[in-house]
């Protein structure tokens, strides 16, 4: 729920509350302000929710991979059947002439026509099927971004869980790690200058290190 | 090592698609032999236990990563005449600046297409047979 929700539920009229009440809220917020602060909790919960629109940004990026690979499956299948569709045609076709009049079909150079026309077919069949390998990129790519959708999930119960072991004593509360490493797929190029964009600014970088 | 269809290729990363896509494509090059590995770790192993000419690696990978592995086998007197193209979603400069530091013989970023894998070892390739 946002905050936007709960300010709606809020009464229109005038706040009848006792003032006491007030103050204990405010003190509550203060003492559990506080204690987080001491406890050290609080930077590694802030950490973790400030890793949240990025995790969103993550899953809309998976959303949008998976949907680029399978509008691209399905566009490559529906344009390798149309191929398919004219090889038979072409065949059925040609068979009829062989079967009418074999010297006719040969000699007017429709049997020479064929072998061109399914050596042509059959070369945009296999680009197809090439567009539909490369399609399957998606699982890497996603794969990864799901790893690190992952990790944040875990800091988060990790932060979670350290501060439920601070009734513990000290020697028994687990150490959370930071999150380091590789990133990964960029999701979101935006306006970032560490990343590339494509392979063009790789090979431009790479270029003037002098390779 | 002109030929890229002669040589025998590593490719090394931890999901078997991307590893399939890589051997699929290279095989539309005419290089069919080719072996795989799922990490740097395991690839290291293969590439003592026999020879290759040409390894296609990931970065981020379990157990061993590919920068890792590079220097591995850049710090290998056995290994380090052969060249990795480094085949990586990691698009960050400095990443890319590392690899090349490190040796990598080329650097493609994710998702990319055959025409730009077949330039890629094209041109390493013919760079080595420049060399020799």
């Amino acid at each position: 729920m946002k905050m936007d929700d709960l300010a709606a539920l809020m009464p229109k009229g005038p706040v009848t509350a006792s003032p006491e009440v007030f103050q204990q809220l405010g003190a509550i917020t203060r003492m559990l302000h506080d204690t987080l602060q001491q406890l050290g909790v609080m930077p590694k919960l802030q950490a973790a929710a400030d890793g949240l629109p990025d995790a969103r940004s993550r899953l809309n990026y998976i959303a949008s991979k998976t949907a680029q690979a399978a509008e691209r499956v399905l566009d490559s299948v529906d344009q390798a059947k149309q191929e398919h569709q004219c090889i038979a045609a072409e065949t059925r076709k040609l068979a009829t002439a062989l079967i009418a009049d074999p010297v006719r079909a040969v000699a007017s150079g429709a049997v020479l026509n064929f072998v061109g026309d399914i050596e042509a077919h059959t070369s945009r069949i296999d680009q197809h099927l090439t567009d539909i390998m490369l399609a399957q990129d998606f699982h890497d790519l996603t794969g990864q971004v799901v790893a690190k959708v992952v990790t944040l999930a875990t800091d988060l119960e990790d932060s979670l869980l350290k501060l439920l072991v601070q009734v513990v004593p000290p020697e028994q509360r687990e150490k959370v790690t930071e999150m380091q490493g590789l990133q990964g797929p960029v999701v979101d190029t935006g306006n970032r200058t560490d990343v590339v964009k494509d392979q063009t600014e790789v090979d431009d970088l790479l270029a003037s290190l002098g390779f | 090592m002109s030929n890229p269809a002669a040589l025998k290729y590593l490719i090394v990363d931890d999901f078997s698609t991307m590893r399939r896509i890589v051997r699929g494509l290279l095989k539309e090059m005419g290089c069919n032999n080719a072996e795989e590995a799922e990490d740097g770790a395991v690839a290291l192993a293969a590439m003592k236990a026999q020879k290759f000419d040409f390894v296609v690696c990931d970065i981020n990978m379990p157990n061993m990563n590919g920068f890792d592995f590079l220097k591995a086998v850049r710090a290998d007197e056995s290994l380090k005449h052969i060249p990795v193209l480094m085949v990586t979603a990691e698009a960050r400069k400095e990443d890319i600046v590392l690899a090349a530091q490190t040796g990598a013989a080329g650097y493609i970023v994710k998702p990319f297409t055959k025409a730009t894998l077949e330039e890629k070892v094209l041109k390493i390739v013919q760079k080595i047979g420049a060399a020799a």
